[in-house]
Parts: C-alpha cells; sequence; structure tokens
C-alpha cells in the first residue's frame, strides 16, 4: 500500500482547519469594528529619514546648481570660507545671493533608516548572544561543579540551578535591576544580560550534567586507568563527547533564551517587544504590531532550530 | 610486583552490605602470570580494581612495585601509568581514531611528542595485528579488532603490570582466539599479568598460577595443572564441573 496515498486526507484536514481558524480570528475581528492598517507598519521596519543641511555660520549664497536628481548650493562665509552642500533636488530653500545666519537650512537629504522594530530586533539579539554566551560558561561550570566529587562544589551548584529554576524569570530580572543594579551601580542593559544569563545557566548547567553523565562510566575508568587525572580525563575524554550529545539542547534554549530575553523590555530596555510597545503608543495599530513582532520573533527561532537541525544531521554523519 | 595483605572492599548498596572482597592476601612476582576464577558476583572484578585504585578499599594494603596504595601519599596516577588494564567492554575512546586511542595518553600523561607517541603506538598496532586501522573509528572494528586496540593502548604506556577483567566474555566466540593469542605472547614476553577469565583452556597453558574466588575470599590457588584439574576443595570442584 502506498503511504503517500494514505496521508494527503490528514494534510487537507490540517489546511481546513489552519485556514477555519485564521477565518475565526477575522471574524471575530470584525464584530468588533476594528479597522486594520496594516499599510502603517512597514515605515516602523524602514524608513526614508529627511537630514536637513544648516549653514554653520553667518555668510551668503553664492551659487546654487543643478547636478541630475541633487542640488549643489555653494555658500561662502563671513571669514570667506566656501562651504558645498549637496542636497536633493527641488528641496532647495535658497536662492542665490541671499544672506543667511548660522543655522539656516539649506536643503535636505533623504537616506533609508532602520525603524524602531528592526531596532529592537537587533537589540534582542546581541541581548540574547551575549547572555547566552555568558550564559553557556556559566551554566559549563555549575554543570561540571555538579558531577564533582566535592560537596561544596554540588552543593552550591545546587543551590544555584534550584533557586534559578524554582523561581519566575521576571522575578530575577527585577532583583537583578533594582537589588543588585542598585547596590553594584549596573547600568540596566548590564543588569538585563546578567539576569538573562544566570537564568540560562542553570538550565544548561543540567544539560551539561545530563551530557557528562550520559557517558558510559568505562570511558572515565579506562582514562584514569591510562594514568589521567579527573581533569585531563574530562577535558580530553568526557567532555568533547558530551558536548557533542548536548549541542542540539543548549541550541534549543537558546532559543528560548531569544523568547525569555522579552522580559527585559520591563526594565526600559529596548528590545523588539519594548519597541512594539513603543509604536504602538504612536500609530494605535495594537493588533498589527502584536502579531507583527511575534511573527519577526518567530522567523528567528525558525530559522535558528532550522540550523540547529542541519548540524544535528551533520553530527550523526560523524557518528 | 604486587603484594596484596588483607584486601577487604564492602559495598554498602541500598540497605544490605556487600563484602565484595573479603581479606584477600597474596603476590604476583615480576613476570608471573597470575589467572582469576569464579562464580559470577564473588568479587573478582572488584579485586581487581582495587589493584589499580579504580575501587577504592576499606582496609588492607595493595603494594604495586613498592609503592602502597592505602598509603594516602602515593600519588595514584603515578601508580596507574605502570598498571596497565584490559576490560571487558573494551571502552575505547569512540570520538578518537584507532591511533589517536593510543597517543592521546602517551601524550598527555607521558609527555611524549606526538612522532614518538606514533611510532609507539604503530608499532603495538603491528605487534597486535591491526596495523591497517589506525585511521579507523573504533565502532567500525570488530570485537576482537577492538579488544586488541585496547590492548595495544594500555601496552603503549610501557606498563610494569597489566591486569585483564574477562577480556574475552563480550566477544563472539570465533574472535577469542584472536585476543587469547595476543595474551599470551605477552605472558610468553614476560609480562606481569594478572587476568580475570572463564577460559580455562587459556589459564592451563599461560598461567603460573590459579586463584579461584568465592564470596570475596581465595578458596583455593595454586599451579594451574594441579587447581584446574585436581582441586581440592568442594566448591571449586562445583565451580569447575559447571564451567568445564
Ligand atoms: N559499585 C557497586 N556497588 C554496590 N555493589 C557492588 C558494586 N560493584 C560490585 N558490587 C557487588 O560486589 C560483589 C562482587 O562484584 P564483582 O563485580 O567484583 O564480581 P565478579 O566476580 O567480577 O562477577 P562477574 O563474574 O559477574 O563479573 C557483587 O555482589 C556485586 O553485586
Ligand atoms: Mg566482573
Amino acid at each position: 500500500m502506498n503511504a503517500r496515498a494514505r496521508t494527503w486526507p490528514w494534510y487537507l484536514l490540517l489546511a481546513v482547519i489552519l485556514l477555519g481558524v485564521a477565518a475565526s480570528l477575522w471574524g471575530a475581528t470584525q464584530r468588533i469594528d476594528y479597522t486594520w492598517r496594516w499599510k502603517r507598519i512597514p515605515q516602523y521596519f524602514v524608513y526614508r529619514g529627511e537630514d536637513v543641511a544648516t549653514v554653520p555660520a553667518d555668510g551668503r549664497v553664492e551659487e546654487v546648481r543643478e547636478a541630475g536628481d541633487e542640488a549643489v548650493v555653494v555658500f561662502v562665509d563671513e571669514t570667506g570660507e566656501r562651504h558645498e552642500f549637496r542636497v536633493a533636488a527641488g528641496t532647495v530653500r535658497v536662492s542665490p545671493g541671499e544672506d543667511l545666519f548660522a543655522g539656516d537650512p539649506v536643503g535636505s537629504t533623504f537616506a533609508w533608516r532602520t525603524g524602531p522594530l528592526l531596532n529592537g530586533l537587533w537589540t534582542t539579539l546581541w541581548l540574547s548572544f551575549f547572555s547566552g554566551i555568558l550564559g553557556l560558561l556559566l551554566g559549563l561550570v555549575a554543570g561540571l561543579c555538579r558531577v564533582a566529587k566535592n560537596p561544596t562544589l554540588r552543593g552550591l551548584s545546587v543551590v544555584y540551578v534550584e533557586v534559578i529554576r524554582g523561581t519566575p524569570l521576571l522575578v530575577q530580572i527585577f532583583i537583578f535591576y533594582f537589588f543588585l543594579g542598585t547596590v553594584l551601580d549596573l547600568d540596566r542593559i548590564v543588569a538585563g544580560v546578567l539576569a538573562l544569563a544566570v537564568f540560562a545557566g542553570a538550565y544548561v548547567a543540567e544539560i551539561v550534567r545530563a551530557g557528562i553523565q550520559s557517558i558510559p562510566r568505562g570511558q572515565m575508568e579506562a582514562a584514569r586507568s591510562l594514568g589521567m587525572n579527573v581533569p585531563q580525563a574530562m577535558r580530553h575524554i568526557i567532555l568533547p563527547q558530551a558536548l557533542k550529545r548536548t549541542l542540539p539542547p543548549l541550541a534549543g534554549q537558546f532559543i528560548s533564551l531569544i523568547k525569555d530575553s522579552s522580559l527585559v523590555s520591563v526594565i526600559a530596555i529596548t528590545d523588539l517587544t519594548k519597541s512594539g510597545r513603543e509604536v504602538i503608543t504612536s500609530t494605535f495599530a495594537t493588533f498589527e504590531i502584536w502579531f507583527t513582532v511575534a511573527a519577526m520573533y518567530f522567523v528567528i527561532t525558525g530559522l535558528l532550530s532550522q540550523v540547529i537541525q542541519w548540524m544535528e544531521r551533520r553530527l550523526a554523519v560523524s557518528d | 610486583m604486587i603484594e596484596v595483605r588483607d584486601l577487604v572492599k564492602v559495598f554498602h548498596a541500598r540497605g544490605h552490605v556487600v563484602r565484595a572482597v573479603d581479606g584477600v592476601t597474596t603476590r604476583v612476582e615480576a613476570g608471573e602470570v597470575v589467572v582469576v576464577v569464579g562464580p559470577s558476583g564473588s568479587g573478582k572484578s572488584t579485586f581487581l580494581r582495587c589493584l589499580n585504585g579504580l575501587e577504592s578499599f576499606d582496609s588492607g594494603h595493595v603494594v604495586i612495585d613498592g609503592q602502597d596504595l592505602a598509603d594516602r601519599k602515593t600519588d595514584i596516577n603515578r601508580v596507574r601509568r605502570e598498571v596497565g588494564m584490559v576490560f571487558q567492554q573494551f571502552n575505547l575512546f569512540p570520538h578518537k581514531t584507532v591511533l589517536e586511542n593510543l597517543t592521546l595518553a602517551q601524550q598527555v600523561v607521558r609527555k611524549r611528542s606526538q612522532d614518538e607517541a606514533e611510532a609507539k603506538a604503530r608499532a603495538l598496532l603491528a605487534k597486535v595485528g591491526i596495523a591497517e586501522k589506525e585511521s579507523e573509528y573504533p565502532s567500525r572494528l570488530s570485537g576482537g579488532q577492538q579488544q586488541r586496540v585496547a590492548i595495544a593502548r594500555a601496552l603503549a604506556m610501557d606498563p610494569k603490570v597489566m591486569l585483564f577483567d574477562e577480556p574475552t566474555s563480550a566477544l563472539d566466540p570465533e574472535m577469542v582466539g584472536e585476543v587469547l593469542d595476543v595474551m599470551k605472547t605477552l605472558a610468553r614476553e614476560g609480562m606481569t599479568m594478572v587476568v580475570v577469565t572463564h577460559e580455562i583452556g587459556f589459564a592451563k597453558e599461560v598461567a603460573d598460577r590459579g586463584i579461584f574466588m568465592d564470596e570475596g575470599k581465595i578458596v583455593e590457588s595454586g599451579p594451574p595443572g594441579e587447581l584446574f584439574s585436581n582441586p581440592q576443595e568442594a566448591r571449586t570442584q562445583l565451580f569447575l564441573s559447571q564451567v568445564l
């Protein structure tokens, strides 16, 4: 029997259900009389920004000449120094021979700028990146302590992991910002990165511990029987094997971190979520912005998990 | 070479106490080949693992080449370099090639140069008959080949003693011979060996002495010809009648 022939009705059903969900969402917004203004959204990604060119000192316009879609304004100040301004054609606000005072506009230039949504996305990405790296190091150390013989190290690691995993991230961020931030005089960005790193570290520690413990005991015994001490055996035998196994869950943890980083918006870090809130206050396009923000997170995490799947396939081949 | 006095190892496993090694005293001279046999759970592995400190013991003394493992000042890593061990499950390093399996500890522990370590490794691989597999990963080898690599890996550290814990028990029958052949060669070359095994034929052929263990104690020991053909103790007789 052909497996393909038997599964297509189910995919059809899936499509019908998804379409049904979309239709009912649309129907629901019809009922509350919401006007969708999707056209307003793109300008919050990129827009053409206007720069007004102004003269630096008092003086006189000597010449205005057109050069394609640009105009060149030649201006001579009181000391006799010549200035040339290139501005967009049609924005010239002066005429030859006109006297100008310092700060008077000559014309404008236009350039593409990234809007708040892209800026916020960028902040989210590097915030996640740095706290991810820091969290990885922290988690590696904590994970190694967790499997150490020394009860003090083990205890410290257990307390760290349990406390962090047993409290909400939002509360941890507040503690880092209001308590540690005040006591240690930390910048809000630093407090945010630290809070995320400490949070991620606890989960990384568990992943590292599980990875190390998944390596058969015989590996450590073989290494020790060859005269290696514990750090040597860890470095050459256990960790290389364990890290290979923990790569997929670590990457998954990083994806979680990107999503969790949205919580730092509560301490006024302008990440993607905070940018979305700010845009809403000026557009009132509440629904559109939140859907857009959600889609942006989804695209990033989706791309990452594709990369991870590809990585996993590569690793599986080398086994 | 090895001196064991009143060795005791107790396991506390979920409430009940297991005296895995219970007052063992014996000596292994340089160049001697000693075979240890006994029923499952009699403490053979535990005894062997005490000899290179993989298992810490509760009382008694294990003196290897003049160094007492019970002495807290003894550097266990130093002793282990001199004592090679071969495991039932091979325990090769799966993320390293065969050659790297042999060179890693030489470089890390013995601080040999890469060239020196590789030359040594190639010579040993040729000796155990798998020179052509040096760049393979262990998972691509048969069980018998893996165990021969494991033996070569231990030999690469130039040990004074080799310990074998049932080296052929995890092998398909047709591969047992190739591993035993390597061990026989070693024995003839004068290596000091302690071998836990169920291969009575091998024991009779190369061992200088046999030890029968049961319930953590040495029940009977002597030249293999006598121990395995004409045992004195009832428990030895019962065990041998079941194995043979
Ligand atoms: N890590 C451990 N924790 C608790 N009990 C153990 C441990 N290792 C071994 N034992 C117990 O000690 C006893 C001796 O075990 P050992 O493995 O030395 O026997 P053995 O003679 O090697 O047996 P086999 O022929 O099955 O390998 C057994 O009763 C076993 O259950
Ligand atoms: Mg055993």
